[in-house]
Protein backbone atom coordinates (compact mmCIF):
# COMPACT_ATOMS: atom_id res chain seq x y z
CA UNK A 1 0.00 0.00 0.00
CA UNK A 2 1.31 3.49 -0.64
CA UNK A 3 1.84 5.94 2.38
CA UNK A 4 0.14 8.31 3.73
CA UNK A 5 -0.07 11.59 1.48
CA UNK A 6 1.98 14.01 4.45
CA UNK A 7 0.20 17.54 4.16
CA UNK A 8 1.13 20.40 6.46
CA UNK A 9 -1.53 22.45 7.65
CA UNK A 10 -0.62 26.06 8.33
CA UNK A 11 -2.81 28.42 10.36
CA UNK A 12 -2.77 30.55 13.48
CA UNK A 13 -6.32 29.64 14.50
CA UNK A 14 -6.02 26.96 17.21
CA UNK A 15 -9.73 25.23 16.48
CA UNK A 16 -8.46 24.48 12.53
CA UNK A 17 -6.35 21.63 14.23
CA UNK A 18 -9.48 19.14 15.36
CA UNK A 19 -11.86 20.14 13.14
CA UNK A 20 -9.35 19.03 10.00
CA UNK A 21 -8.53 15.97 12.06
CA UNK A 22 -12.71 14.97 12.85
CA UNK A 23 -14.04 15.65 8.92
CA UNK A 24 -10.95 14.23 7.50
CA UNK A 25 -10.68 11.55 9.87
CA UNK A 26 -11.89 8.17 7.36
CA UNK A 27 -9.04 9.55 5.27
CA UNK A 28 -6.54 9.29 7.71
CA UNK A 29 -7.83 6.15 8.89
CA UNK A 30 -7.71 4.62 5.36
CA UNK A 31 -4.12 5.88 5.47
CA UNK A 32 -4.79 8.20 2.75
CA UNK A 33 -3.92 11.42 4.38
CA UNK A 34 -1.47 12.62 7.73
CA UNK A 35 -2.00 15.95 9.25
CA UNK A 36 0.88 18.05 10.53
CA UNK A 37 0.31 21.44 11.76
CA UNK A 38 2.02 24.49 12.35
CA UNK A 39 0.81 27.85 13.36
CA UNK A 40 2.43 30.40 11.53
CA UNK A 41 5.26 30.34 8.46
CA UNK A 42 8.17 30.28 10.82
CA UNK A 43 7.15 27.39 11.82
CA UNK A 44 6.21 25.38 8.75
CA UNK A 45 9.44 26.37 7.48
CA UNK A 46 10.75 24.40 10.37
CA UNK A 47 8.27 21.65 9.78
CA UNK A 48 9.47 21.53 6.36
CA UNK A 49 12.95 21.39 7.15
CA UNK A 50 12.46 18.31 10.29
CA UNK A 51 10.53 16.30 7.46
CA UNK A 52 11.54 15.97 3.68
CA UNK A 53 8.46 13.58 3.03
CA UNK A 54 5.82 16.51 3.30
CA UNK A 55 4.20 16.23 -0.07
CA UNK A 56 1.94 19.39 0.46
CA UNK A 57 1.51 22.62 2.66
CA UNK A 58 -2.61 23.77 2.96
CA UNK A 59 -1.75 27.71 4.55
CA UNK A 60 -3.93 30.52 5.52
CA UNK A 61 -2.45 33.87 4.61
CA UNK A 62 -2.74 36.30 7.80
CA UNK A 63 -0.86 35.15 10.61
CA UNK A 64 1.55 36.55 12.55
CA UNK A 65 5.47 36.26 12.37
CA UNK A 66 5.09 35.04 9.01
CA UNK A 67 2.17 34.93 6.82
CA UNK A 68 1.24 32.88 3.84
CA UNK A 69 2.20 34.90 0.93
CA UNK A 70 5.47 35.22 2.51
CA UNK A 71 5.69 31.23 3.27
CA UNK A 72 5.05 30.81 -0.22
CA UNK A 73 8.18 32.52 -1.68
CA UNK A 74 10.34 30.46 0.99
CA UNK A 75 8.93 27.14 0.09
CA UNK A 76 10.88 26.11 -3.13
CA UNK A 77 14.45 27.16 -1.19
CA UNK A 78 13.76 24.07 0.50
CA UNK A 79 12.07 21.78 -1.60
CA UNK A 80 11.01 22.84 -5.05
CA UNK A 81 8.53 20.04 -5.64
CA UNK A 82 6.17 20.83 -2.42
CA UNK A 83 2.73 21.69 -3.87
CA UNK A 84 0.66 24.70 -1.96
CA UNK A 85 -3.11 25.26 -1.46
CA UNK A 86 -3.96 28.82 -0.12
CA UNK A 87 -6.84 29.63 2.16
CA UNK A 88 -8.40 32.77 1.61
CA UNK A 89 -11.60 35.03 3.09
CA UNK A 90 -14.44 34.71 0.43
CA UNK A 91 -13.26 37.07 -2.12
CA UNK A 92 -10.33 38.09 -1.21
CA UNK A 93 -9.17 38.27 -5.41
CA UNK A 94 -5.98 40.44 -4.26
CA UNK A 95 -4.07 38.15 -2.11
CA UNK A 96 -5.28 35.12 -4.06
CA UNK A 97 -3.86 36.52 -6.90
CA UNK A 98 -0.78 37.34 -5.07
CA UNK A 99 -0.41 33.57 -4.08
CA UNK A 100 -1.59 32.04 -7.62
CA UNK A 101 1.76 34.26 -8.83
CA UNK A 102 4.02 32.83 -5.77
CA UNK A 103 3.70 29.79 -7.12
CA UNK A 104 0.71 28.73 -5.12
CA UNK A 105 -0.93 25.69 -7.12
CA UNK A 106 -4.53 26.24 -5.84
CA UNK A 107 -7.04 27.92 -3.13
CA UNK A 108 -9.98 27.60 -0.88
CA UNK A 109 -12.19 30.07 0.27
CA UNK A 110 -12.94 30.42 4.26
CA UNK A 111 -15.59 28.83 5.62
CA UNK A 112 -13.84 26.09 5.05
CA UNK A 113 -15.82 23.47 2.88
CA UNK A 114 -14.37 20.19 3.52
CA UNK A 115 -15.66 18.04 0.50
CA UNK A 116 -14.28 21.07 -1.54
CA UNK A 117 -11.35 21.15 0.24
CA UNK A 118 -10.97 16.95 0.00
CA UNK A 119 -11.56 17.19 -3.83
CA UNK A 120 -8.36 19.99 -4.09
CA UNK A 121 -6.23 17.99 -2.03
CA UNK A 122 -6.76 15.22 -3.78
CA UNK A 123 -6.05 17.03 -7.22
CA UNK A 124 -3.01 18.53 -5.83
CA UNK A 125 -2.05 15.25 -5.24
CA UNK A 126 -2.43 13.46 -8.43
CA UNK A 127 -0.81 16.69 -10.24
CA UNK A 128 2.34 15.83 -7.67
CA UNK A 129 2.38 12.08 -8.41
CA UNK A 130 2.42 12.94 -12.21
CA UNK A 131 4.94 15.61 -11.90
CA UNK A 132 7.13 13.19 -9.73
CA UNK A 133 6.43 10.68 -12.95
CA UNK A 134 7.81 12.92 -15.01
CA UNK A 135 10.90 14.27 -13.33
CA UNK A 136 12.06 10.28 -13.14
CA UNK A 137 11.59 10.50 -16.80
CA UNK A 138 13.38 13.12 -17.14
CA UNK A 139 16.62 11.54 -14.84
CA UNK A 140 16.15 8.36 -17.23
CA UNK A 141 16.23 10.02 -20.07
CA UNK A 142 19.37 11.79 -19.42
CA UNK A 143 20.89 8.84 -18.17
CA UNK A 144 19.99 7.04 -20.96
CA UNK A 145 21.83 9.93 -23.04
CA UNK A 146 25.11 9.57 -20.70
CA UNK A 147 25.40 6.19 -21.72
CA UNK A 148 24.69 7.28 -25.43
CA UNK A 149 27.76 9.39 -25.06
CA UNK A 150 29.84 6.64 -23.58
CA UNK A 151 28.83 4.14 -26.42
CA UNK A 152 29.73 6.78 -29.09
CA UNK A 153 33.31 7.63 -26.90
CA UNK A 154 33.93 3.52 -27.20
CA UNK A 155 32.91 3.18 -31.17
CA UNK A 156 35.72 6.16 -31.64
CA UNK A 157 37.96 4.78 -29.06
CA UNK A 158 38.16 1.66 -31.03
CA UNK A 159 39.19 3.33 -34.51
CA UNK A 160 42.93 3.06 -35.55
CA UNK A 161 44.23 6.58 -35.02
CA UNK A 162 47.95 5.13 -35.74
CA UNK A 163 48.34 3.34 -39.19
CA UNK A 164 51.41 1.26 -39.41
CA UNK A 165 54.28 2.99 -41.36
CA UNK A 166 56.58 1.97 -43.81
CA UNK A 167 59.09 3.43 -46.80
CA UNK A 168 57.79 1.87 -49.02
CA UNK A 169 53.29 3.04 -48.56
CA UNK A 170 51.42 5.27 -46.37
CA UNK A 171 47.82 4.59 -44.86
CA UNK A 172 45.42 6.86 -43.17
CA UNK A 173 41.70 6.52 -42.43
CA UNK A 174 38.81 8.28 -40.37
CA UNK A 175 35.06 8.39 -39.74
CA UNK A 176 33.06 11.09 -38.76
CA UNK A 177 29.56 9.31 -37.40
CA UNK A 178 25.57 11.57 -38.32
CA UNK A 179 24.41 10.76 -35.07
CA UNK A 180 26.07 9.73 -31.47
CA UNK A 181 26.45 6.34 -32.53
CA UNK A 182 26.57 4.98 -35.82
CA UNK A 183 27.21 2.07 -37.83
CA UNK A 184 30.25 2.01 -39.82
CA UNK A 185 33.91 1.18 -38.88
CA UNK A 186 37.48 0.82 -40.51
CA UNK A 187 40.60 -1.15 -38.54
CA UNK A 188 43.93 -1.67 -40.06
CA UNK A 189 45.97 -4.30 -38.99
CA UNK A 190 49.48 -5.63 -39.26
CA UNK A 191 49.39 -9.08 -39.71
CA UNK A 192 52.32 -11.87 -40.80
CA UNK A 193 55.04 -11.70 -42.78
CA UNK A 194 54.84 -7.58 -43.02
CA UNK A 195 51.38 -7.76 -44.70
CA UNK A 196 48.78 -5.37 -43.45
CA UNK A 197 44.70 -6.00 -43.47
CA UNK A 198 41.92 -3.09 -44.57
CA UNK A 199 38.67 -2.77 -43.44
CA UNK A 200 35.69 -0.65 -43.54
CA UNK A 201 32.41 -1.82 -43.55
CA UNK A 202 28.85 -0.06 -43.19
CA UNK A 203 25.98 -2.18 -40.97
CA UNK A 204 22.68 -1.61 -42.11
CA UNK A 205 20.50 1.25 -40.14
CA UNK A 206 21.98 3.28 -37.28
CA UNK A 207 21.72 3.68 -33.50
CA UNK A 208 22.51 1.13 -30.55
CA UNK A 209 21.63 -1.98 -32.39
CA UNK A 210 23.64 -1.04 -35.32
CA UNK A 211 26.95 -0.12 -33.12
CA UNK A 212 26.28 -3.64 -31.01
CA UNK A 213 26.17 -5.42 -33.99
CA UNK A 214 29.44 -3.18 -36.00
CA UNK A 215 31.53 -4.15 -32.26
CA UNK A 216 30.90 -7.67 -32.57
CA UNK A 217 31.98 -7.48 -36.24
CA UNK A 218 34.92 -5.80 -35.97
CA UNK A 219 35.63 -8.46 -33.05
CA UNK A 220 35.25 -11.22 -35.81
CA UNK A 221 36.74 -9.63 -38.61
CA UNK A 222 39.90 -8.89 -36.26
CA UNK A 223 40.13 -12.61 -35.23
CA UNK A 224 39.33 -13.81 -38.94
CA UNK A 225 41.92 -11.62 -40.29
CA UNK A 226 44.82 -12.69 -38.14
CA UNK A 227 43.43 -16.73 -38.58
CA UNK A 228 43.26 -16.99 -42.49
CA UNK A 229 45.75 -16.12 -45.28
CA UNK A 230 42.96 -15.01 -47.87
CA UNK A 231 40.47 -11.80 -47.42
CA UNK A 232 37.88 -14.15 -48.94
CA UNK A 233 37.93 -16.93 -45.94
CA UNK A 234 37.87 -13.77 -44.22
CA UNK A 235 34.92 -12.69 -44.89
CA UNK A 236 33.72 -16.40 -45.09
CA UNK A 237 34.76 -16.74 -41.77
CA UNK A 238 33.04 -13.35 -40.49
CA UNK A 239 29.95 -14.08 -42.52
CA UNK A 240 28.77 -17.17 -40.98
CA UNK A 241 29.54 -16.02 -37.78
CA UNK A 242 26.96 -13.21 -37.70
CA UNK A 243 24.64 -15.26 -39.80
CA UNK A 244 24.46 -17.48 -36.27
CA UNK A 245 21.15 -15.73 -34.08
CA UNK A 246 20.88 -13.07 -36.55
CA UNK A 247 16.97 -12.81 -36.28
CA UNK A 248 17.08 -8.99 -36.62
CA UNK A 249 18.28 -9.96 -39.87
CA UNK A 250 20.99 -7.17 -39.33
CA UNK A 251 23.76 -7.00 -42.11
CA UNK A 252 27.53 -5.17 -42.65
CA UNK A 253 28.68 -4.42 -46.24
CA UNK A 254 32.65 -5.58 -45.81
CA UNK A 255 35.52 -4.77 -48.04
CA UNK A 256 38.66 -6.58 -46.73
CA UNK A 257 41.77 -6.72 -48.33
CA UNK A 258 45.34 -7.46 -47.57
CA UNK A 259 48.28 -5.29 -48.99
CA UNK A 260 52.20 -6.71 -48.86
CA UNK A 261 54.22 -4.04 -49.15
CA UNK A 262 57.01 -6.25 -49.94
CA UNK A 263 55.13 -7.00 -53.66
CA UNK A 264 52.47 -3.41 -53.94
CA UNK A 265 49.50 -6.81 -54.23
CA UNK A 266 46.34 -5.69 -53.03
CA UNK A 267 44.16 -8.57 -52.92
CA UNK A 268 40.19 -7.80 -52.07
CA UNK A 269 37.09 -9.48 -51.20
CA UNK A 270 34.08 -7.56 -51.12
CA UNK A 271 30.80 -8.57 -49.16
CA UNK A 272 28.68 -5.98 -50.57
CA UNK A 273 30.52 -2.83 -50.01
CA UNK A 274 30.96 -0.25 -52.61
CA UNK A 275 34.45 -0.64 -54.83
CA UNK A 276 36.90 0.87 -53.57
CA UNK A 277 38.55 4.22 -56.06
CA UNK A 278 42.05 2.81 -57.77
CA UNK A 279 43.61 6.46 -58.47
CA UNK A 280 47.00 6.97 -60.81
CA UNK A 281 49.79 9.53 -60.12
CA UNK A 282 48.59 11.43 -62.82
CA UNK A 283 45.12 12.10 -61.20
CA UNK A 284 43.06 8.97 -63.35
CA UNK A 285 41.31 6.57 -61.53
CA UNK A 286 38.67 3.57 -61.93
CA UNK A 287 36.92 1.47 -59.46
CA UNK A 288 37.86 -1.75 -58.61
CA UNK A 289 35.66 -4.42 -59.68
CA UNK A 290 33.03 -6.21 -57.52
CA UNK A 291 33.85 -9.22 -56.46
CA UNK A 292 29.97 -11.07 -56.48
CA UNK A 293 30.01 -10.95 -52.71
CA UNK A 294 26.62 -10.80 -50.56
CA UNK A 295 26.70 -8.40 -47.27
CA UNK A 296 27.51 -10.40 -44.08
CA UNK A 297 25.23 -11.69 -41.93
CA UNK A 298 22.44 -12.44 -44.21
CA UNK A 299 23.14 -16.35 -46.35
CA UNK A 300 25.02 -18.75 -44.29
CA UNK A 301 28.11 -21.12 -45.99
CA UNK A 302 28.73 -18.37 -48.90
CA UNK A 303 31.97 -18.91 -50.91
CA UNK A 304 33.40 -14.89 -51.06
CA UNK A 305 35.70 -14.60 -54.22
CA UNK A 306 38.45 -12.18 -54.34
CA UNK A 307 40.81 -10.59 -56.95
CA UNK A 308 43.83 -9.13 -56.84
CA UNK A 309 45.91 -6.45 -58.26
CA UNK A 310 49.62 -4.95 -57.88
CA UNK A 311 49.52 -0.88 -57.14
CA UNK A 312 52.28 0.57 -59.26
CA UNK A 313 54.46 3.53 -57.67
CA UNK A 314 52.67 6.15 -57.39
CA UNK A 315 49.20 4.34 -57.07
CA UNK A 316 46.46 5.20 -54.36
CA UNK A 317 43.30 3.18 -53.42
CA UNK A 318 40.77 4.83 -51.72
CA UNK A 319 38.38 2.34 -49.31
CA UNK A 320 35.25 4.26 -48.42
CA UNK A 321 31.73 4.38 -47.42
CA UNK A 322 28.29 5.30 -49.14
CA UNK A 323 28.25 8.17 -46.51
CA UNK A 324 30.54 9.74 -48.82
CA UNK A 325 29.28 9.10 -52.47
CA UNK A 326 25.10 9.19 -50.93
CA UNK A 327 26.23 12.31 -49.37
CA UNK A 328 23.01 15.14 -50.90
CA UNK A 329 23.45 18.67 -51.48
CA UNK A 330 20.40 21.15 -51.51
CA UNK A 331 19.41 19.87 -55.18
CA UNK A 332 19.34 16.27 -53.58
CA UNK A 333 22.18 15.39 -56.35
CA UNK A 334 24.56 12.60 -54.86
CA UNK A 335 28.32 13.26 -54.74
CA UNK A 336 28.79 10.05 -56.46
CA UNK A 337 31.68 8.20 -57.25
CA UNK A 338 32.43 11.01 -59.95
CA UNK A 339 32.19 13.69 -56.94
CA UNK A 340 35.26 11.30 -55.79
CA UNK A 341 37.19 10.95 -58.94
CA UNK A 342 36.90 14.76 -59.67
CA UNK A 343 38.91 15.59 -56.47
CA UNK A 344 42.28 13.12 -58.22
CA UNK A 345 41.48 14.64 -61.75
CA UNK A 346 41.47 18.15 -60.45
CA UNK A 347 44.59 17.55 -58.52
CA UNK A 348 47.01 14.58 -58.33
CA UNK A 349 47.63 14.41 -54.83
CA UNK A 350 51.30 13.88 -53.41
CA UNK A 351 50.35 14.23 -49.83
CA UNK A 352 47.44 10.86 -49.02
CA UNK A 353 47.70 12.38 -44.97
CA UNK A 354 45.98 15.92 -46.67
CA UNK A 355 44.06 13.66 -49.80
CA UNK A 356 42.40 11.70 -47.10
CA UNK A 357 41.13 15.08 -45.23
CA UNK A 358 40.31 16.71 -48.96
CA UNK A 359 37.91 14.23 -49.65
CA UNK A 360 36.15 14.78 -46.04
CA UNK A 361 36.70 18.47 -47.33
CA UNK A 362 34.66 18.31 -50.63
CA UNK A 363 31.77 16.16 -49.32
CA UNK A 364 31.32 18.43 -46.77
CA UNK A 365 31.83 21.29 -49.00
CA UNK A 366 29.28 19.38 -51.40
CA UNK A 367 26.59 18.76 -48.78
CA UNK A 368 26.40 22.35 -48.20
CA UNK A 369 24.14 23.48 -45.45
CA UNK A 370 22.31 19.56 -45.61
CA UNK A 371 22.59 17.90 -42.47
CA UNK A 372 24.88 14.74 -42.77
CA UNK A 373 22.61 11.67 -43.33
CA UNK A 374 25.22 8.98 -42.93
CA UNK A 375 28.55 8.09 -41.57
CA UNK A 376 31.17 8.97 -43.92
CA UNK A 377 34.35 6.70 -43.56
CA UNK A 378 37.54 7.13 -45.79
CA UNK A 379 40.44 5.00 -45.58
CA UNK A 380 43.66 5.16 -48.54
CA UNK A 381 46.12 3.47 -48.91
CA UNK A 382 49.13 5.18 -50.89
CA UNK A 383 52.36 3.27 -52.86
CA UNK A 384 54.91 5.67 -52.48
CA UNK A 385 56.49 6.60 -56.46
CA UNK A 386 59.88 6.58 -54.93
CA UNK A 387 61.25 5.45 -51.16
CA UNK A 388 62.73 8.39 -49.77
CA UNK B 1 4.40 6.98 -45.58
CA UNK B 2 2.17 6.04 -48.70
CA UNK B 3 2.21 3.16 -49.84
CA UNK B 4 -0.15 2.19 -52.78
CA UNK B 5 -1.17 -1.24 -53.06
CA UNK B 6 -3.20 -3.48 -55.11
CA UNK B 7 -3.86 -7.29 -55.68
CA UNK B 8 -3.68 -9.60 -58.28
CA UNK B 9 -4.75 -13.32 -57.87
CA UNK B 10 -3.35 -13.98 -54.91
CA UNK B 11 0.14 -11.51 -54.89
CA UNK B 12 -0.26 -8.23 -53.38
CA UNK B 13 1.72 -5.47 -55.23
CA UNK B 14 2.94 -2.49 -53.29
CA UNK B 15 4.44 0.57 -54.92
CA UNK B 16 7.51 2.15 -52.72
CA UNK B 17 7.31 5.96 -52.94
CA UNK B 18 10.65 8.56 -53.50
CA UNK B 19 13.50 7.39 -50.79
CA UNK B 20 13.72 4.99 -48.04
CA UNK B 21 16.13 5.90 -45.79
CA UNK B 22 17.34 5.38 -42.40
CA UNK B 23 14.87 8.03 -41.17
CA UNK B 24 11.56 6.15 -42.20
CA UNK B 25 12.77 2.79 -43.00
CA UNK B 26 10.13 2.06 -39.41
CA UNK B 27 7.28 3.80 -41.50
CA UNK B 28 8.05 1.73 -44.45
CA UNK B 29 8.26 -1.11 -42.35
CA UNK B 30 5.04 -0.66 -40.71
CA UNK B 31 3.24 -0.07 -43.54
CA UNK B 32 4.41 -3.30 -45.49
CA UNK B 33 3.59 -5.19 -42.47
CA UNK B 34 -0.06 -3.44 -41.97
CA UNK B 35 -0.93 -4.32 -45.83
CA UNK B 36 0.13 -7.73 -45.93
CA UNK B 37 -2.98 -10.31 -45.06
CA UNK B 38 -2.27 -13.60 -43.92
CA UNK B 39 -3.62 -14.66 -47.48
CA UNK B 40 -1.32 -13.20 -49.53
CA UNK B 41 0.52 -15.64 -51.45
CA UNK B 42 3.23 -13.13 -52.53
CA UNK B 43 4.76 -9.28 -52.25
CA UNK B 44 5.43 -7.62 -55.12
CA UNK B 45 7.34 -4.69 -54.49
CA UNK B 46 7.42 -2.11 -57.34
CA UNK B 47 10.16 -0.03 -56.78
CA UNK B 48 9.98 2.05 -60.06
CA UNK B 49 9.09 5.62 -58.42
CA UNK B 50 11.67 5.34 -55.58
CA UNK B 51 14.69 6.97 -56.34
CA UNK B 52 17.07 6.10 -53.10
CA UNK B 53 17.52 2.99 -50.69
CA UNK B 54 19.59 3.06 -47.84
CA UNK B 55 20.97 -0.22 -46.44
CA UNK B 56 18.22 0.32 -43.42
CA UNK B 57 15.27 -0.01 -46.19
CA UNK B 58 17.41 -3.10 -47.94
CA UNK B 59 16.89 -4.77 -44.35
CA UNK B 60 13.85 -4.07 -44.50
CA UNK B 61 12.83 -5.79 -47.64
CA UNK B 62 14.66 -8.42 -45.91
CA UNK B 63 12.52 -8.68 -43.02
CA UNK B 64 9.58 -8.42 -45.01
CA UNK B 65 10.61 -11.43 -47.06
CA UNK B 66 11.19 -13.33 -43.50
CA UNK B 67 7.90 -12.93 -42.31
CA UNK B 68 6.30 -13.65 -45.46
CA UNK B 69 8.24 -16.98 -45.65
CA UNK B 70 6.81 -17.72 -42.68
CA UNK B 71 3.52 -17.72 -43.86
CA UNK B 72 4.93 -19.72 -47.02
CA UNK B 73 4.60 -16.18 -48.99
CA UNK B 74 7.48 -15.41 -51.80
CA UNK B 75 8.82 -12.00 -52.33
CA UNK B 76 10.05 -10.05 -55.71
CA UNK B 77 10.70 -6.66 -56.63
CA UNK B 78 10.33 -4.76 -60.31
CA UNK B 79 11.03 -1.83 -62.09
CA UNK B 80 14.18 -0.84 -60.65
CA UNK B 81 15.69 2.36 -61.82
CA UNK B 82 19.65 2.11 -62.55
CA UNK B 83 20.29 3.51 -59.33
CA UNK B 84 18.53 1.49 -57.08
CA UNK B 85 19.61 -1.02 -59.06
CA UNK B 86 22.72 -0.45 -58.50
CA UNK B 87 22.21 -0.42 -54.75
CA UNK B 88 21.32 -3.95 -55.29
CA UNK B 89 23.68 -5.17 -57.29
CA UNK B 90 26.82 -3.92 -55.22
CA UNK B 91 24.98 -5.32 -51.83
CA UNK B 92 24.73 -8.58 -53.22
CA UNK B 93 20.98 -8.12 -52.75
CA UNK B 94 20.20 -9.21 -56.23
CA UNK B 95 21.29 -12.66 -55.47
CA UNK B 96 19.02 -12.88 -51.90
CA UNK B 97 15.96 -11.25 -53.75
CA UNK B 98 14.73 -11.99 -57.26
CA UNK B 99 14.64 -9.01 -59.74
CA UNK B 100 12.06 -8.84 -62.38
CA UNK B 101 11.84 -5.61 -65.30
CA UNK B 102 8.17 -5.14 -64.98
CA UNK B 103 5.22 -6.38 -62.82
CA UNK B 104 3.75 -8.58 -65.74
CA UNK B 105 6.85 -10.50 -65.98
CA UNK B 106 7.07 -10.68 -62.21
CA UNK B 107 3.79 -11.86 -61.54
CA UNK B 108 4.29 -14.47 -64.12
CA UNK B 109 7.20 -15.39 -62.33
CA UNK B 110 5.53 -15.83 -59.25
CA UNK B 111 2.94 -17.91 -60.33
CA UNK B 112 5.15 -20.27 -61.87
Amino acid sequence: MPRPAKILVVDDEPDLEPLMLQRMRRHIRAGRYEFLFAHNGVEALERLREDPGIDMVLSDINMPQMDGLTLLEQIPQVDPDIRSVIISAYGDMKNIRTAMNRGAFDFVTKPVDFEDLQVTIDRTLRHLAEWREALASRDKLVALQNELDVASKMQQSILPTEFPKGSSYQIFGSMEPARSVGGDFFDVMSLENGRIGLAVADVSDKGVPAALFMMSTRTLLKGAAIGNQDPGAVLREVNDLLHDDNEAAMFVTVLYAEYDPASGELRYANGGHNPPLLVHADGSSALLPLTDGIALGLVPDLQYKQESLTLAPGDAVVFYTDGVTEAMNIENDEFGTEGLRAIFAASPPSNWKEANSAIFDAVHAFAGDMPQSDDITCVTLWRRESEP
Amino acid sequence: MELETRREEGTLIAKAQSRVDGANAREFQEALEAAIDTSDRALLLDLEQLSYISSAGLRVILLTAKTLGKQDAKLAVCSLSDPIREIFEVSGFDKIIPIHPSPTEALAALKS
